[in-house]
């Protein structure tokens, strides 16, 4: 069966490809809902990598340390 | 719709698609009743195959070697050993030399053999060469100005100031100032079902079963790790027992399982065993929370000032939300994550909200103290002016008389004897809208209906809601619908996460159903010779609205298909569902103020949901929701030595979890909201229990416990230093 998708929620923009955390997988009503959507910064991290919330050079992963400008060899754009 | 249901004006209930041809409908036959569980049978039979029941043929067993230590850089590692033992198939390196371990229970290397027992042997063998280094095991160790930087940028990392209004002009119009530290443990999830899954290859194609709540998103994941296409994987979970958000991609157990069945050339089962559960496989960070608030004369909360801090372990945030759902017009929070050598946080169960919960609503119950007013008076007080979608007000006045909270005596039980006993309340809120779910319904020609969704019920009873809104809308009873879901092979459906899946799910199979009934009628319409608009379904037969004698039972309605079945597509649509949940929770207590031991007698739950689909699985959800409250608030607690950062109850024997005798007396009152559509329930229910028993052992005692969970020990210690009178 090939069921179309609806629009992703994997965003990649300014953070390595490989980042995610489980905002990215579920479809919520509204992605600013402020109780799904952790604006209190409760957001747990994991890299496509490893499948851990280390990255492959053992440091952990989150949106502030993963992105181009942070340094990180493992990141991609 | 406010006034409809008689609410307070708080309530911004939206508006339903009244438009859609598909909105729920008015009267309900199946929706809202009681339906036991369509899987309820298999599971008791033990026919329900779970992940850790997937034998394939020439299956191989896998483990993975984890660090003992904290932290520590390996230096070597020689799996020769391991891989010429007998029966070892594959071996795989996780922890290459030179690579840092975070935690224990960092995997190291994993290995393939023939059966459990042999692989463990093998795993032995394993030499790993350590060079250990400075830890962190306590949020203590990693906040001391001397404590060695383990973590790049710092062990500490501080927020933004979140501020508004004016905190001095607020502590200036307060009469009563209270002062605290409020604090709650690392909880870990304890799925009942540990993480793991079995890995088979086919070529370049992968299949996976696994226990996740994202069947979609790990095939994501295998695809994106493993660097093959998406189109190449196919990720099953049929049966599963609960992930409690900690369940959300491969893994690294997953990654590991599917790169040793490639290695071996045959399929691997890699299951966690329970310590491996608990350390790595997730948990609720801690939170603390220094607080000084004010409060007026008459009770109006005037300032809210905050340092808070937590622990998610190796370098995860540890946030929540503070103040929680009260007032205070002039605040100030400064928070602060504090990284440890600890397994690292994932979503467990409303992400932070139990934290801000407790510490709230334990704060607001001793400014109602110095207040000298009444817990609920002073929290009616101190609502929201204005929320979209909370009834917190009404709550409070039903959970009340419900409860019979005007039987709550004044702070401490003075009746004689050991045993005191007590009221507590808390409030809760929550999310849980939903989108994006499709499915597939299938009508055949000799009356079976097949509905078919790629999501995936974590054991919370989703197979059951997609069967009862599908007989709800062909008018069939529901155990003549079969369901099939837990397959990336079906129509896309979103995580289990957030409270989203009964109102992603729930509105994708009205509308198919929907759709599917309207085919059915344009095919056999016109044989019948009636309008396809004027065919309808209900109790077992299809009938003509326009023609009341043309009616057929279901069966011959079908057969008249032919040889061809009807089969279509339908999605999620706006209107059905919706997003904001509000809840009140009351427990009463009795504590023994000689041993220091709490027990839960009754907790009350007033909570909304929406269109409420199956009553008894929503009902369920809260007394699950009420009983791992009662765990947070009594018994469970991840405890690491602090000399050496190691889990010292990495188990189900001291990690204590409710029991059958600690369960209390539930009562659940769900609201029914059926103009609002769907919303889910899996996290509210979760929330306020904590705050509520301790609240519940404060009024109780006379003494404040201000740290979960709330032991023997620290009761019988804030007796020591807070005793109130008139509880001896």
């Amino acid at each position: 069966m090939n069921h179309p998708t609806p629009s992703s929620r994997l965003v990649y923009g300014a953070h390595c490809a490989h980042l995610r955390h489980k905002g990215m997988y579920v479809t919520s009503l509204e992605a600013a809902d402020a109780a799904v959507a952790d604006s209190y910064h409760a957001t747990s991290y994991w890299c496509t990598c490893t499948q851990k919330a280390l990255g492959p050079d053992g440091q952990p992963v989150a949106a502030d340390r993963c992105h181009p400008g942070s340094g990180r060899a493992c990141c991609a754009g | 719709m406010a006034d409809d249901m008689g609410q307070v004006p708080e309530v911004q209930a939206p508006a339903t698609a009244s438009g859609s041809k598909y909105a729920w409908p008015a009267e309900r036959r199946v929706l809202g009743t009681e339906v036991r569980r369509v899987d309820g049978p298999a599971k008791a039979r033990g026919a329900a195959k779970y992940t850790y029941d997937i034998n394939r043929p020439g299956l191989l067993h896998g483990l993975i070697l984890r660090s003992p230590h904290a932290h520590a850089r390996v230096r070597s590692i020689d799996l020769s050993a391991a891989a010429a033992a007998p029966g070892v198939r594959a071996t795989l390196v996780i922890a290459e030399p030179g690579a840092k371990v975070m935690y224990q229970g960092d995997e190291v290397a994993a290995l393939a053999a023939t059966s459990e027992d042999t692989a463990r042997d093998a795993l032995r063998a394993i030499k790993v060469d350590y060079e250990v280094l400075p830890h962190l095991a306590t949020v203590e160790q990693a906040m001391r100005p001397e404590a060695p930087v383990v973590f790049e940028g710092g062990n500490t990392r501080t927020s933004d100031v979140q501020e508004e209004g004016d905190l001095e002009a607020g502590f200036a119009a307060a009469t009563h100032v209270v002062e605290g530290l409020y604090s709650t443990q690392v909880q870990t999830h304890v799925c009942l079902e540990t993480h793991g899954c079995v890995c088979e290859w086919d070529g370049d194609r992968l299949t996976a079963w696994v226990s996740t709540q994202a069947v979609h998103g790990t095939r994501e994941g295998f695809a994106q790790s493993l660097g093959i296409p998406q189109s190449n994987v196919r990720v099953i979970c049929e049966y599963m027992g609960g992930g409690f958000g900690s369940k959300f991609g491969p893994d690294a157990q997953g990654l590991a399982c599917a790169r040793l069945a490639k290695a071996a050339n045959a399929p691997v089962k890699l299951m966690l065993d329970r310590k491996d559960e608990h350390l790595a496989g997730g948990n609720r960070p801690s939170a603390y929370a220094r607080i000084r608030a004010g409060a007026a004369a008459d009770g109006a909360l005037t300032a809210f000032d905050a340092q808070t801090w937590g622990t998610g372990g190796a370098g995860q945030g540890a946030g929540f939300p503070l103040p929680y759902i009260y007032v205070f017009p002039n605040r100030r929070v400064v928070h602060t994550d504090v990284y440890t050598n600890a397994g690292p946080q994932r979503a467990m169960r409303a992400p932070g909200h139990p934290q801000g919960c407790f510490i709230t609503e334990v704060l607001m119950d001793e400014i109602a103290d110095r207040v000298r007013m009444d817990p609920v008076a002073f929290r009616l007080k101190n609502l929201p002016a204005e929320a979209p979608n909370a009834m917190w007000r009404r709550y409070f006045e039903m959970a009340a008389a419900q409860f019979g909270w005007s039987r709550r005596h004044a702070t401490g039980d003075v009746t004689p004897g050991p045993i005191k006993r007590g009221f507590g309340c808390a409030a809760n809120r929550w999310g849980g809208g939903g989108r994006g779910t499709r499915a597939q319904c299938e009508i055949l020609p000799d009356g079976s209906v097949v509905m078919r969704s790629g999501t995936q019920d974590l054991g919370v009873g989703t197979k059951t809601l997609m069967a009862i809104i599908t007989a709800e809308t062909l008018g069939l009873p529901v155990d003549a619908v079969r369901v099939e879901l837990g397959d990336s092979n079906y129509p896309f459906s979103g995580g289990s996460g957030g409270s989203t899946t009964a109102p992603s799910v729930s509105p994708a199979i009205r509308v198919t159903a929907s759709k599917a009934l309207e085919a059915l009628a344009a095919r056999i319409a016109p044989g019948l010779g009636v309008a396809p608009e004027s065919i309808v379904a209900r109790d077992g037969r299809v009938r003509s609205t326009a023609s009341p004698s043309t009616s057929l039972t279901w069966r011959e309605a079908c057969q008249r298909l032919g040889t061809e079945p009807v089969s279509v597509d339908g999605e999620w649509e706006a209107g059905l569902s919706a997003s904001g949940t509000s809840g009140v929770q009351m427990a009463e207590v009795e504590v023994d103020i000689e041993t220091g031991i709490t027990r839960v007698t009754r907790v009350l739950c007033v909570q909304d949901c929406g269109l409420i689909v199956n009553r008894m699985a929503a009902e369920s959800q809260c007394l699950g929701g009420i009983i791992g409250g009662i765990g947070f608030a009594l018994f469970e607690h991840r405890l690491l030595d602090p000399n050496t950062a190691q889990m010292v109850n990495p188990n189900m024997e001291w990690y204590l979890v409710p029991g059958l005798s600690d369960i209390p007396d539930i009562q659940v009152t769900l609201v029914d909201q059926p103009g609002r559509g769907v919303i889910g329930i899996g996290e509210p229910p979760a929330i306020s229990t904590a705050a509520a028993v301790a609240n519940a052992v404060a009024n109780a005692i006379g003494a404040r416990v201000r740290s979960l969970p709330i032991t023997p020990d620290r009761v019988l210690a804030a007796l020591r230093t807070d005793r109130a009178g008139g509880t001896e």
